[in-house]
This record gives C-alpha cells, sequence and structure tokens, in this order.
C-alpha cells in the first residue's frame, strides 16, 4: 500500500507540474464578428446587403472547432479542446487561446466552420458543443453550425423575420466548411501575437442573395449547403496584434 | 477456545464481514452489468464514452420518471414509456403529452436500444444520447429546451448531489443528463422470452406443437425484414399502409428528403410484442390478427410500397393463429417486470 501512495504521489506531482514543464506557448486568436469591415452591432438596423435589401441583425452564431496552425514543420496537431462557440451577442465568446503551441514559424491558421461528421454523430458532447447551448437539432441530430437571424422591410414574413440555421453532416450536403487562413507574415508562439480573424457576416448575403424571397433555411439539405458555402467567405480579412 | 480468544474472535468476524461488503460492492453495482448474449452482434452503443455506473444508471432513472424534464411538470418519460409495456405507451394509438396534445405517431417500445442504429419511426436520431432531445423539445410532448432543464435541475440540492456522485462533482449540463439518461435506458434488455430459452435449450423455453408451426411460418414469411435475435434489421420500409390523410405522415422522407423514403417507416423489434399493442407508426391496429390481416389483404402498392409485401402473404386462418402463438413467446416477462426498472422514490 505504501508504494501505491509514493507512485500516486509522483504522479500527482507531475500532473501538477506539467504546464510548466510542457514546451511551447499559447496563441491567441480574435474572432471580430462585422458587417463589411465594421464590428457588427446586433439590432442596430444599419446594414444593407449586396441585393440592395436593408437589414438589422439581432442574433449571430457561429462554430470554430478542429483548429489547426500550419508551420514549416508541417501540421501541428489539431487543438480539438479549443472547440468554441462565437456568439456576437457574448463578448467572452471571441478569445480562443490554444496552449503549448510547439515552437515554429506558422503560416496558415485552419478550423472547421461548424462540426464535423464524428461530432455530429458521437452522442451528448460537453463544453461549447452541449447540445444544451441550443445549437443542436432535436427530431433530426446534428448541429446548427452557423446562424444568423434578423429583420428585413422586404421579408414577408412574420415580424418581417429571417433566419437562416445552417447545418447538416450528410453527403452531399455537409455544411461543415475546411477554412484555411494565411497570415500576412509567419507567427511564433513565442512573440506574444494575437491573431485577429474578421468574421464578415455580409457574406450571408452574397451571390446576390433575395431576402424576399430567400428568408428562411432551418433544415439540411441543398439550401444549407448553398448557403454554407457562400459564408464560407466571412474570413477574408486578418490582423496580427503585438501584445 | 478461552474467553480471551472469544472477545477478539467477534471484531475479527465483524471486521472481516465489513472487508468482504467493501471488496464485493467496491462502487460498482451488480445492477448494472451490460449483456451481450451469447450469438448477439456486437452493440452499436459506444460503451467506452459513457461507461455505465450504479449512481449514473439511478440518476438517469430518477430523470425518466421526473416530469421536471417538461415544461410544466406535467409529462416524464415514464408517461408514455411504462415498462410493463416494454416501454411504450400501451393502448394509446397517439400519445398525449403536456396540455393533453397529442403526437402524431405511437409511442415506440423501449428496449435492446444498444444495438439501435437509429432512433424514432422515421431514425431522424442518430445516437441513443440525444434521443431524449427529441420528446424533451417536441412541442406536444414535453415542450421544453434541454437548457431549461438543466437549468431546473441546478436549483435542486438532491439533483447536484446525484450528479456529484454520478459525474464526480456537482455541475449538471446537458452532456451529463443525456448521458445519465443513456446509462438507464441503454440497460433495457430484453432477452429471456420463453422463445429465448427454447433457443439455449433452458427449461421453460418448451415450445408447444403450434408455437413452433408458428416459428417455422415466422421464418419462411417475416424474417427478412424481423431476422432473430433482435426480430428487426433496423431497415425503413413503407408496408403498404393506406394514407392516413388526417395525419398524412411521410415518415423517412421528412428526414431525408429524398422522395424514394416516401411512406417509409423503422421496421421495429417484434420482442414484447403482446404487451406493447397497438401497433404501426399510428397505432391503427390494436390486435396482431389485424396486422397479419393487413399483410394477407390490405396492403396498397404505391411507388415506394416494399417488394416483399407488394403480393398478399400467402396465410391461412390456421397459419396466422400458429404465428401469433409463436409471437407470444416473444413476451420476456423477466424484463417487463424487472425491478431495477420501477420508479424508486430514494
Amino acid at each position: 500500500m505504501k508504494y501505491f501512495k509514493a507512485i500516486g504521489c509522483i504522479i500527482w506531482l507531475l500532473c501538477w507540474l506539467q504546464p510548466a514543464l510542457a514546451k511551447g506557448h499559447d496563441v491567441t486568436i480574435v474572432v471580430t464578428p462585422a458587417f463589411n469591415g465594421e464590428p457588427l452591432i446586433l439590432d442596430s438596423g444599419r446594414y444593407v446587403t449586396p441585393h440592395g435589401d436593408k437589414i438589422s441583425i439581432s442574433l449571430f452564431k457561429c462554430y470554430i472547432t478542429k483548429i489547426a496552425l500550419f508551420g514549416a514543420e508541417g501540421v501541428t496537431g489539431s487543438f480539438s479542446s479549443s472547440d468554441r462557440l462565437v456568439d456576437a451577442g457574448d463578448p467572452s465568446t471571441d478569445t480562443i487561446i490554444l496552449h503549448n503551441v510547439p515552437d515554429d514559424n506558422y503560416h496558415t491558421l485552419a478550423f472547421v466552420l461548424g462540426v464535423d461528421s464524428i461530432e455530429n454523430t458521437n452522442g451528448a458532447n460537453d463544453g461549447d458543443l452541449d447540445p444544451a447551448k441550443g445549437m443542436y437539432w432535436a427530431w433530426n441530430s446534428g448541429y446548427i453550425m452557423a446562424k444568423i437571424e434578423g429583420n428585413s422591410a422586404v421579408c414577408p414574413t412574420l415580424h418581417h423575420a429571417f433566419e437562416f440555421h445552417i447545418g447538416g453532416y450528410q453527403s452531399p450536403y455537409d455544411a461543415a466548411q475546411l477554412i484555411n487562413i494565411k497570415l500576412p507574415v509567419p507567427v511564433k508562439p513565442t512573440s506574444n501575437i494575437i491573431i485577429n480573424i474578421t468574421a464578415d457576416v455580409a457574406a450571408w448575403f452574397t451571390d446576390n442573395l433575395d431576402l424576399a424571397k430567400t428568408n428562411s433555411i432551418v433544415t439540411p439539405g441543398k439550401e444549407a449547403s448553398d448557403m454554407a458555402d457562400r459564408y464560407r467567405n466571412m474570413f477574408g480579412v486578418v490582423h496580427l496584434i503585438q501584445q | 477456545m478461552s474467553v480471551a480468544k472469544l472477545k477478539y474472535a467477534l471484531p475479527a468476524c465483524v471486521a472481516i464481514a465489513i472487508f468482504i461488503c467493501i471488496t464485493a460492492f467496491d462502487g460498482k453495482d451488480p445492477e448494472v452489468h451490460f449483456v451481450r448474449p451469447d450469438g448477439w452482434p456486437k452493440p452499436v452503443y459506444n460503451f467506452k464514452h459513457n461507461p455505465l455506473t450504479d449512481d449514473g444508471f439511478k440518476l438517469g432513472r430518477k430523470l425518466f420518471f421526473d416530469p421536471i424534464l417538461s415544461r410544466d411538470g406535467s409529462t416524464s418519460c415514464a408517461s408514455c414509456h411504462t415498462q410493463w409495456s416494454g416501454f411504450t405507451h400501451v393502448d394509446h394509438s397517439l400519445s398525449h403529452g403536456i396540455n393533453g396534445l397529442k403526437g402524431k405517431r405511437n409511442s415506440l417500445a423501449l428496449f435492446n436500444l444498444a444495438w439501435n442504429t437509429s432512433f424514432m419511426w422515421d431514425g431522424g436520431i442518430n445516437n441513443l444520447e440525444v434521443q431524449p432531445l427529441g420528446p424533451i423539445t417536441n412541442p406536444v410532448e414535453m415542450d421544453n429546451t434541454l437548457e431549461n432543464v438543466v437549468h431546473k435541475l441546478d436549483t435542486s440540492h438532491a439533483y447536484r448531489l446525484r450528479f456529484y456522485k454520478a459525474f464526480g462533482d456537482s455541475i449538471i449540463t446537458g452532456q451529463r443528463v443525456l448521458k445519465a439518461l443513456a446509462q438507464f435506458t441503454v440497460m433495457f434488455e430484453s432477452f429471456n422470452s420463453k422463445y429465448d430459452k427454447y433457443m439455449r435449450h433452458e427449461p421453460g423455453g418448451e415450445l408447444t406443437a403450434q408455437e413452433l408451426s408458428g416459428l417455422n411460418i415466422f421464418r419462411q414469411q417475416c424474417a427478412t425484414c424481423h431476422p432473430e435475435p433482435l426480430f428487426t434489421d433496423y431497415s425503413f420500409r413503407n408496408i403498404g399502409l393506406p394514407v392516413d390523410t388526417g395525419l398524412n405522415d411521410i415518415g423517412r422522407m421528412k428526414i431525408t428528403g429524398n422522395p424514394a423514403d416516401s411512406l417509409k417507416f423503422k421496421v421495429p423489434s417484434l420482442r414484447n410484442i403482446t404487451a406493447s399493442y397497438p401497433y404501426m407508426h399510428d397505432g391503427r391496429f390494436h390486435t396482431l390478427r389485424q396486422v397479419l390481416d393487413h399483410y394477407t389483404g390490405g396492403v396498397v402498392n404505391s411507388p415506394t410500397t416494399d417488394p416483399k409485401v407488394r403480393q398478399p402473404m400467402p396465410l391461412t386462418d390456421q397459419d396466422k393463429q400458429d404465428l401469433i402463438a409463436f409471437l407470444q413467446t416473444l413476451t420476456d416477462k423477466e424484463f417487463l417486470y424487472d425491478l431495477r426498472f420501477r420508479d424508486y422514490r430514494d
């Protein structure tokens, strides 16, 4: 028994020291919801879509999961513990910290915009993927990968509302999007740089989306995956900020 | 033996007894041992993601019987899933949930869920753990949200204690609610019917000549869609039921959007079939005789009607009686009256 206790103590000590012993530094990513380059202000009623529809946006949420960094040595591996539901109505959700990133010169940030098919089928998940977060369809299992709601006078709907709840993990209408973002200059984890990516929701309304005709997508399928193909272009602008 | 020695004998015996108790029970409970019966396929459910424990099972049991899951505290899982009927809503063609509102489909029996490849009549739900989200959020069942369930449970000291026991801390999350419910429902195992004992050559498994005749007919006419030992192939099929124009239920097509899936519904298991009437996705048949009469003369052929039922089944009246006699041997009273699945006010 004595030995068990001693071994237990050593294991405990190692666990306790682990963060200090681990190699690598933290990398911080900040996601800034925006509309046409300006920070997104919910319920402001000030935006105009490419089609010319005046809109107000009341809600925007999207999943950013399976984050990975690519460097000179190749991919570092993904940081799945950093799976995040970004919510424009909750600024505490915009900062994602990747821990213990090995030293390298990273030129590309990659992630899944949405939730991959494994997480969609393996039961009840935790953290930001907890179905209690309200981003989960009960009647046809799967995550709502991104959601935008608002209103526009052109929508012939109750309260002139539009709602796009986009998901679906089954081929050919898999809405999860693999996003690769080239960083302006290679980033070293030791340099205390924040990677600031803009999620410009104007992308949802491109391809001349006419809100009078298309104002509600709330099931998986072709319409949803087409919308995901539009909004995958949200992440055009990247800034590096020295801490 | 001297008195002095006896003085130590009693405490020693007590100590040994306590030691045996501790080692025998050691946090594990004989209640929660999942069994894979001999000859059965590998379960689909991934137990590695949700190791069964006594406290997790008991928490799931508490949640299953607690109407706290519904918006107004009126409806529990057990409202529509009673044990003695194989965990379905016996004698209800369609179930009623919150405010007495009626659903569109007959509640499914719940057993051998670890082998289910999908859930619900249309297969819309892909994992046992997320299955409760269907009834919890359905406006005519419990009309609630998982977020609200978590919030309500979190105000209960008793529940926080239960989550502490089951998961190591008292934080209540949606995931833990769902995993606990899965720990309870995955234990609904039915493999001790008369038929099972017959197959295992055990006492109590002696089939009569009529039951054996029924088994033979079953294997010829029914086993393609209802293969042993689970008595379902988990596929979706249109068995040619005339469309109920009041419900206009398109079945599987609602999930896939594929017209080829129109009017297809999950093939249900036939275990405990006599206990779980009425039958079909809308509970339209109250007797097994009506079901068999459908296959011999009631099938409506449409583009998606299954090839297996397009021609009337060649069953005589005697065949039907024998088949029903066989189907009665699929009733598993050990499961239907298993004390582990009762509502304990503990």
